[in-house]
C-alpha cells in the first residue's frame, strides 16, 4: 500500500503532526512518501533528513515559503496524481482542512476527517474518527483510494529517527495557483505572556458566562502560582486576550498541572493540552468529553468549587 | 397700604411659584400618553383612603404618626392662612362669623402645638435617629423645611399672642396664645409696642409662608401638590401587567427611553411627587444586597436629570447606569410601600427594554434569552426535552393537546428543567394522580411563560414565547389552568388577558387545599412541625395569593411562625425580574441568603416551606451557602403534602 | 459587493445525545437544533462588513427543522435577504458537508455572490469542512480558520489563523470563499421585537436543481465514546470535592 503523507513545517521546522503521521503511516505497513513544500532546495533538504518516509517527494518554489493555500492545493493534488498513493494523510491544522476537502473532490475520492485512529485489515481500512465535539466516535469503512485527515495527538512519534530516504523533485507549475497571495505573517500578540513556559495552567471555559466571574479563576490562579488561560469561545468573547488562548488556534501547552473549568473538551482545545501531567477537569455536564481526557474530574457547579478550593489552599 | 403691599408680594411670589411649578411640570407636557382617569370614583376613593386615613403611611409607625400630626395640622392652620391673607388683601374679610375667633381659634391652638411635637419628632427622626431609608435623601432640604414650617407656626402663634398682648385680655378660645401673650407681658410688651410686634409678626408669617410657597417647587415638599394628584393616577390595571411600550400614533417600533420625552407623563410625574423618603429603599431586596440600586436614588436621579435637562448624558446608562437597571429584581415591595404610589418598576423596565434592543445586555442574560429564541426555555436545552421529567412517573400524564382535560397544568421551566425542581413536579404529578385528578399538560408544546423575559426587557420576545403558548392552548379543551410557578401564574393570570387571552388560573397550593378539603387526599395528623412560610413575590405580592399555602400548612397540621417580613411585606429571594439568569457576584449577601437568616433568627423552625420552582432552588442554595443544613431544609407544599401522606 | 453567509443547523450539544437503531445517526427524539456556533460568527462578520462597506448580505439555508426561524434571525441581525434552499427529509440519505456542497455550490452560481462566509468547521459528520469543497466545487479561492475579513475592490485580505497563535494575511481574489473562525466581535444579540416584527414574513425559497454529493454514510456506525481511561472521577459537594482538589494538589507536590 502506498501512503503519501502531506508535511507541515514553518520556515524549515517540522510541525509535530507531520511526525506523528509518518508514524501512523508506518503503523499501516506498506511505502511511506512524503510531501515536502519549500521555498528551496536547500531548506528541501534540511526537512528532509528529519523524516521517516521511504520516499520524499520536494516541491521547491520561492512562491512555497509561506503556506498559501491555493499553492499547496495544487502541489497535493499533483503530488496524488503522479504518485497515485493509495492512501494520503493529512494532519487536522488549518492545512489539513483547506486541502483535504478540496483533493477529496478533485480526485474523486473518499475523505474521512477527525481520524484519532486507523486499523488495516488487509486491503480494508477502518477509521475512527470524532464527531460532534468528541461527543461521539464514528468508525468508517474507508474505500481505497482514499484521504484521512487525522487528529494532532492521535499517535505518539517516536524519538525523532531522522531518515536518507530520497528526494524525488516534483515540477508543479505554479502560475496557475496565483488567487491567493501571501501578504505577511503575523506574529502572535503576546502581551508577554508565554504559556508554554507555564508549569502551572488554571484554564476556563465558556461556562464562565463572562468576565464578572473571572476573578474566582483568578484567584484560584494567584493562589496556586499558575497562569489562566482560555478556550476558544473565552477568548473569542473578548473575556480574556488571545495571548491566553489554550487549543488549536492558540498555544499548545504541556504544564505539570492543567486545571480546568467549564471546558467541555472540544477536539480543537483537547490538541493543545492533552500532554499536560496532571489534567483535573471541573464541568457541570457529566458527559463533556474532558472527562475522557482528564486525569481527574468532577462534575461540580465551577463557581462552588473553585472559590471553596482557594479557600482551602489559605 | 398694606394691602397694597401683600398684593403686590403674593402676586410676586405665585408668579415665581407658577413659574418654578410651571418649569418642572414642562417635561410632562411632550411626554408619552398614557390613560389614567378611567374608573375616577375608584381612583377618587382610594386617594381619599390613603390620604385621610395614611394607610400606606402608618406601615411605618413613628414617620406615619408624626406626618399624620403635621398634616392634619397643617389641614387645620390652612385657616389661619386664609384669614391672614384674606384680612389684607380683602379688607373686612374675617372667619370670625363661622367661628374664627371660637372653635376654629381653639383647633388652631391645639394643632399649632400638635404640629411643633410632629416637627420635632420629625427633625428628631432626621437628625438623631437617622435611619438608613435617609441614606441618600438631601438633608438639607429637609432641615429647611422644618425650620420655614416651624416659623410660620411660632410666627402665628406670635401674632396672636401680640394681639392678646395689645389689650392685655387672655382669649379663652386661644390659650397657647393667652400664655405667650402674658410672657410678653411680663417681659413689658404691651400697648403701642406690642401693635408693632403684631404688625412684625404679621408680615414675618406671611412673608415666611410665600417663602416657603417659593421655595417649596424645588423642595422634596411638592407632595404637598402632587401626591394627592399622583396617588389619583395611580395604576389600576392588574399589579402583574406591565403597561405595554406605548406607542404614539405614527411610530411602528418605540424608539425606547431616548429622551426624557420618551417616558409617558405619569412616569415624569412620579419623580416629581418623590418625597425621598426611603420606603423603597429600606424594603428593596438589591439594595439590602449592596447593588448599587436604590429605588430612591433611581426616582431621584430621573428628577434631577429631567429639570436640569441633562441634555448630554444619556438617560439609560447616563443618568441611570445600566447596573442599576439590571439589580432590579422586580419584587415590587418599592411600589408596593411607597406612599405616593410611585411606579418604580414600569421605568425599569421601560429602561431595560431600550438596553435589549440596543442590544447591550450582561453577557449572562444574553446567554438565556438567545436560548430563549432558539429552544424556549433559559437551560438551553432543546425544547424537545421539556417533558422529559415524566420519566419515573408511575403513569403517563395526557397530552392535553389531544384530549379535554379538567386542569391543564402549565409546568414552567423550573419546574419542567431544573433537577431538583423535576423531584417536586413529579410529586405534584403523583399527587394529582392520587387524588384522580383529570389534567394534562402541553409535552414540547409549552414555551416559557415570557414573565421573566418580560422583565429582563425583552418585550418582542416575551410576545413570541407568549403568542406561542396562547395558540398552543387554543388548540386545547380544560376548565381551568394549574401551576406551580407563580411566575408563570402571573403571566398566564395577569400577562396574558392583555394579549386577548383569559383564563382562570390557579396555584397548586389552592388546587391540593381544594384536594383536601375535598377529601380527595387525607393527610395524617401528628407529624406537626415548627415551620415558617415565605411568600414568592409572583404568587403573594403580584396576585394575592397569600391564604391558600397558609391554610394548606395549617391543613396538614404544622406550626406556622411568620418571619417578620410576611405576606405583602415578603422579602424577595432576588430571583425575579430574570436576576437568575444574571450574574449575582455583584451581590454583597444575596437576597436569598439575608432571608434565611432571617428564618433562622425565629428560632425553632425546622422547615422553610416554599411554593414556587425558583424558590426551592434559591433557598436551597442559600442553606447551604450559609452551611445551616443541620438546622433549617427547604419544603416545597407538595413535599409536605407528600410527606404528610405516607 | 455582495456576501453570502451560509447558515446550518446542528444538534445541541449540551444533552445527552443517542443514537438510533442503526446507530448510523443521532436520534433526533430528544435533540434540538441550533446554529453552528461558527455560522454564527460568519453570520456576526458579514454583518459587521455591511455596516462598514455597504455590502448586500444574503443568508441562506437547506430546509431543515428550525431553519425558518434561523434566516429570520439572519433578517434582524442585519441580513438584507434571506434565502430558502427546500429539501424533503425523505429525499435526503444524508446532509453531511460533502454531500450538500454540490447544493450550495449551486445555489451559490445563482446568487453570485462576490464573497461567501461560512463557519469554518461543523463536526457534525466525519467529511470534514464545506469551505474547502464549496471552492473545488466553484473553483473558487479559499481560505478557512479566518479570523478577519477586510474586503477591497476585487479582492478580499484574511487573516488566517495557524497552531501556536500564528497567523498570516493572505489576499484572495474575488469570488472567494472563507471559513470564518471568529468575528471581529462577539455575535450581536438581537431583541425579540425584531424577530416578532419578522413573524409574518414569508423567506423566499431558492429552488436548486443539484444531486447531493455521495459520501461514506452506508460504511459509517457511530458509538458512544469509550469510557476506558476516563478521568477518575471525584464525588460530593462543592466542599468536598475542593478538598479532594486540594488532597490531591497535596499528594503531586503542587501545594
Amino acid at each position: 500500500m502506498g501512503i503519501l503523507v502531506q508535511i507541515e513545517h514553518v520556515d524549515g521546522q517540522v510541525a509535530d503532526g507531520a511526525h506523528e503521521l509518518l508514524a501512523m503511516a508506518r503503523s499501516l505497513g506498506g511505502t511511506v512518501e512524503a510531501l515536502v513544500c519549500a521555498k528551496d532546495a536547500t531548506t528541501v533538504a534540511a526537512i528532509a533528513d528529519e523524516l521517516d518516509a521511504d520516499t520524499v517527494v520536494a516541491v521547491a518554489d520561492a512562491v512555497l515559503a509561506d503556506y498559501v493555500p491555493a499553492a499547496y492545493l495544487t502541489c497535493l493534488a499533483q503530488a496524488m496524481e503522479d504518485r497515485a498513493p493509495d492512501l494520503v494523510l493529512l494532519s487536522y491544522s488549518t492545512a489539513g482542512i483547506d486541502l483535504a476537502g478540496g483533493v477529496a473532490l478533485k480526485s474523486g475520492r473518499e475523505m474521512v476527517c477527525y481520524a484519532t485512529a486507523i486499523e488495516r485489515d488487509g486491503a480494508v481500512l477502518t477509521v475512527k474518527s470524532q464527531v460532534y465535539s468528541g461527543k461521539l466516535t464514528a468508525s468508517t469503512t474507508l474505500p481505497l483510494p482514499g484521504i484521512v485527515v487525522v487528529m494532532p495527538g492521535a499517535i505518539k512519534a517516536p524519538e525523532r529517527a531522522g531518515g536518507s530516504a530520497p528526494v524525488e523533485e516534483l515540477v508543479v507549475d505554479l502560475s496557475v495557483s496565483q488567487s491567493i497571495r501571501h501578504v505577511e505573517n503575523l506574529l502572535p500578540d503576546s502581551d508577554g505572556i508565554d504559556l508554554t513556559k507555564a508549569e502551572r495552567i488554571v484554564c476556563v471555559g465558556r461556562a464562565l458566562g463572562g468576565t464578572d466571574k473571572l476573578p474566582l479563576a483568578e484567584a484560584l490562579a494567584v493562589k496556586l502560582g499558575a497562569e489562566i488561560a482560555g478556550s476558544r469561545p473565552v477568548i473569542d468573547a473578548g473575556w480574556l486576550p488571545r495571548a491566553r488562548q489554550v487549543g488549536k488556534s492558540g498555544t499548545k501547552v504541556k504544564p505539570k498541572l492543567y486545571l480546568m473549568a467549564g471546558v467541555s473538551g472540544a477536539p480543537e482545545h483537547l490538541e493543545g493540552m492533552q500532554d499536560s501531567d496532571l489534567i483535573i477537569a471541573l464541568n457541570s455536564d457529566e458527559q463533556a468529553p474532558i472527562f475522557r481526557k482528564a486525569h481527574y474530574g468532577a462534575v461540580c457547579d465551577m463557581f462552588e468549587v473553585l472559590p471553596a478550593l482557594t479557600e482551602k489552599l489559605g | 397700604m398694606q394691602t397694597l403691599l401683600l398684593w403686590i408680594v403674593t402676586l410676586a411670589t405665585l408668579v415665581v411659584f407658577a413659574w418654578r411649578f410651571g418649569t418642572r411640570l414642562q417635561p410632562l407636557f411632550s411626554a408619552r400618553p398614557v390613560n389614567r382617569l378611567d374608573r375616577p370614583g375608584e381612583r377618587f376613593s382610594g386617594m381619599l383612603g390613603d390620604i385621610g386615613l395614611h394607610r400606606r403611611m402608618l406601615r411605618f409607625t413613628y414617620s406615619g404618626v408624626l406626618h399624620a400630626m403635621i398634616f392634619s395640622s397643617f389641614l387645620v392652620l390652612f385657616t389661619a392662612i386664609i384669614e391672614s391673607f384674606g384680612s389684607v388683601l380683602f379688607p373686612g374679610f374675617t372667619l370670625a362669623p363661622v367661628g374664627g375667633e371660637t372653635w376654629i381659634a381653639i383647633l388652631q391652638e391645639t394643632f399649632a402645638l400638635l404640629i411643633l411635637v410632629g416637627l420635632g419628632m420629625a427633625a428628631y427622626q432626621r437628625l438623631i435617629r437617622k435611619p438608613a431609608r435617609f441614606e441618600g435623601s438631601r438633608k438639607g432640604d429637609a432641615i429647611l423645611i422644618y425650620v420655614l414650617a416651624t416659623g410660620i407656626v411660632a410666627s402665628m402663634l406670635l401674632e396672636f399672642a401680640s394681639a392678646i398682648a395689645i389689650t392685655g385680655t387672655p382669649n379663652p378660645y386661644r390659650p397657647v396664645s393667652s400664655l405667650l401673650a402674658a410672657l410678653l407681658g411680663q417681659v413689658g410688651v404691651d400697648g403701642h409696642a406690642a401693635e408693632t410686634l403684631h404688625m412684625s409678626f404679621y408680615w414675618a408669617h406671611v412673608l415666611i409662608i410665600l417663602g416657603f410657597l417659593a421655595y417649596i417647587p424645588g423642595s422634596k415638599h411638592r407632595h404637598m401638590f402632587l401626591a394627592a394628584p399622583n396617588i389619583f393616577l395611580r395604576p389600576l390595571h392588574p399589579k402583574g401587567q406591565l403597561p405595554a411600550v406605548p406607542t404614539l400614533e405614527d411610530e411602528k417600533t418605540p424608539s425606547g427611553i431616548q429622551s426624557f420625552s420618551d417616558f409617558t407623563w405619569k412616569d415624569l410625574l412620579d419623580p416629581l411627587t418623590c418625597t425621598e423618603c426611603g420606603r423603597c429603599q429600606s424594603v428593596c431586596p438589591a439594595y439590602a444586597a449592596g447593588t448599587p440600586l436604590s429605588p430612591k436614588k433611581l426616582i431621584m436621579d430621573l428628577r434631577d436629570g429631567m429639570s436640569t435637562g441633562e441634555a448630554h448624558l444619556p438617560i439609560v446608562g447616563g443618568v441611570i447606569s445600566e447596573d442599576v437597571l439590571w439589580s432590579c429584581t422586580t419584587c415590587r415591595a418599592c411600589m408596593e410601600v411607597c406612599p405616593v404610589h410611585i411606579e418604580h418598576v414600569p421605568k425599569i423596565v421601560e429602561m431595560r427594554r431600550t438596553m435589549v434592543e440596543a442590544g447591550t445586555l450582561e453577557p449572562m442574560l444574553q446567554d438565556a434569552l438567545t436560548s430563549f429564541q432558539s429552544q424556549g426555555n433559559s437551560f438551553g436545552k432543546p425544547a424537545k426535552q421539556r417533558a422529559r421529567w415524566i420519566k419515573g412517573l408511575s403513569f403517563k400524564p395526557v397530552d392535553a393537546r389531544n384530549q379535554p382535560v379538567d386542569v391543564l397544568w402549565f409546568v414552567g421551566d423550573f419546574a419542567s428543567f431544573d433537577a431538583r425542581a423535576q423531584e417536586l413536579t413529579r410529586m405534584v404529578a403523583e399527587l394529582l394522580h392520587q387524588a384522580g385528578v383529570d389534567f394534562g399538560i402541553l409535552y414540547d408544546g409549552e414555551r416559557n411563560s415570557g414573565n421573566d423575559v418580560r422583565r429582563a426587557g425583552d418585550e418582542g420576545l416575551f410576545e413570541l414565547l407568549a403568542q406561542q403558548n396562547i395558540d398552543t392552548l387554543a388548540g386545547c379543551e380544560f376548565n381551568r389552568i394549574m401551576t406551580t410557578d407563580p411566575h408563570s401564574l402571573n403571566a398566564l393570570k395577569s400577562e396574558y388577558p392583555a394579549l386577548g387571552a383569559d383564563y382562570d388560573v390557579v396555584h397548586y397550593s389552592e388546587l391540593l387545599l381544594d384536594l383536601i378539603s375535598a377529601g380527595k387526599l387525607t393527610p395524617k395528623q401528628g407529624a406537626a412541625a415548627q415551620v415558617t412560610y415565605h411568600d414568592p413575590c409572583y404568587l403573594g405580592r403580584y396576585n394575592g395569593g397569600f391564604d391558600a399555602p397558609r391554610d394548606l400548612i395549617a391543613a396538614l397540621g404544622h406550626d406556622l411562625r411568620e418571619m417578620p417580613r410576611n405576606r405583602k411585606n415578603s422579602f424577595c429571594c432576588g430571583a425575579g425580574g430574570g436576576r437568575i439568569w444574571m450574574d449575582d457576584s455583584a451581590f454583597h449577601e444575596r437576597p436569598s441568603e439575608n432571608r434565611i437568616k432571617e428564618a433562622l433568627a425565629l428560632g425553632d423552625v425546622s422547615y422553610f416551606v416554599v411554593s414556587c420552582p425558583k424558590d426551592v432552588v434559591m433557598y436551597t442554595a442559600a442553606i447551604q451557602n450559609l452551611g445551616v443544613e443541620d438546622r433549617i431544609s427547604v419544603r416545597d407544599l407538595a413535599e409536605l403534602v407528600t410527606e404528610s401522606l405516607e | 459587493m455582495k456576501i453570502t453567509v451560509i447558515l446550518r443547523l446542528e444538534p445541541v450539544l449540551t444533552e445527552e445525545l443517542e443514537l438510533t437503531n442503526d446507530a448510523r445517526d443521532v436520534d433526533r427524539e430528544w435533540i434540538g437544533l441550533d446554529m453552528n456556533q461558527f455560522d454564527d460568527q460568519a453570520l456576526e462578520q458579514a454583518i459587521l462588513i455591511k455596516e462598514q462597506t455597504g455590502a448586500e448580505v444574503v443568508a441562506i439555508a437547506i430546509e431543515d427543522e428550525g431553519t425558518d426561524r434561523m434566516l429570520k434571525t439572519a433578517l434582524a441581525r442585519g441580513a438584507d435577504t434571506a434565502r430558502l434552499i427546500p429539501m424533503d427529509e425523505y429525499d435526503v440519505e444524508s446532509r453531511s458537508s460533502r454531500a450538500m456542497a454540490p447544493i450550495y455550490a449551486m445555489a451559490i452560481r445563482e446568487l453570485e455572490p462576490d464573497m461567501v462566509l461560512v463557519g469554518v468547521l461543523s463536526n457534525a459528520d466525519i467529511y470534514g469542512e464545506l469551505a474547502p469543497y464549496l471552492a473545488a466545487h466553484l473553483g473558487w479561492p479559499q481560505a478557512s480558520a479566518i479570523s478577519q475579513v477586510t474586503l477591497g475592490t476585487g479582492q478580499v485580505t484574511l487573516r488566517q489563523e495557524y497552531a501556536g497563535g500564528r497567523s498570516a494575511r493572505l489576499a484572495l481574489q474575488l469570488p472567494a470563499i472563507a471559513g470564518l473562525q471568529t468575528a471581529a466581535q462577539p455575535p450581536r444579540y438581537v431583541a425579540g421585537s425584531k424577530l416578532r416584527d419578522l413573524l409574518k414574513v414569508q423567506i423566499p425559497e431558492l429552488n436548486i436543481e443539484a444531486v447531493p454529493g455521495a459520501d461514506l454514510a452506508e460504511a459509517t456506525t457511530l458509538a458512544l465514546p469509550d469510557m476506558s481511561g476516563a478521568a477518575e472521577m471525584i464525588d460530593g459537594d462543592a466542599q468536598e470535592i475542593a478538598n479532594a482538589i486540594h488532597a490531591l494538589l497535596e499528594e503531586k507536590g503542587f501545594v
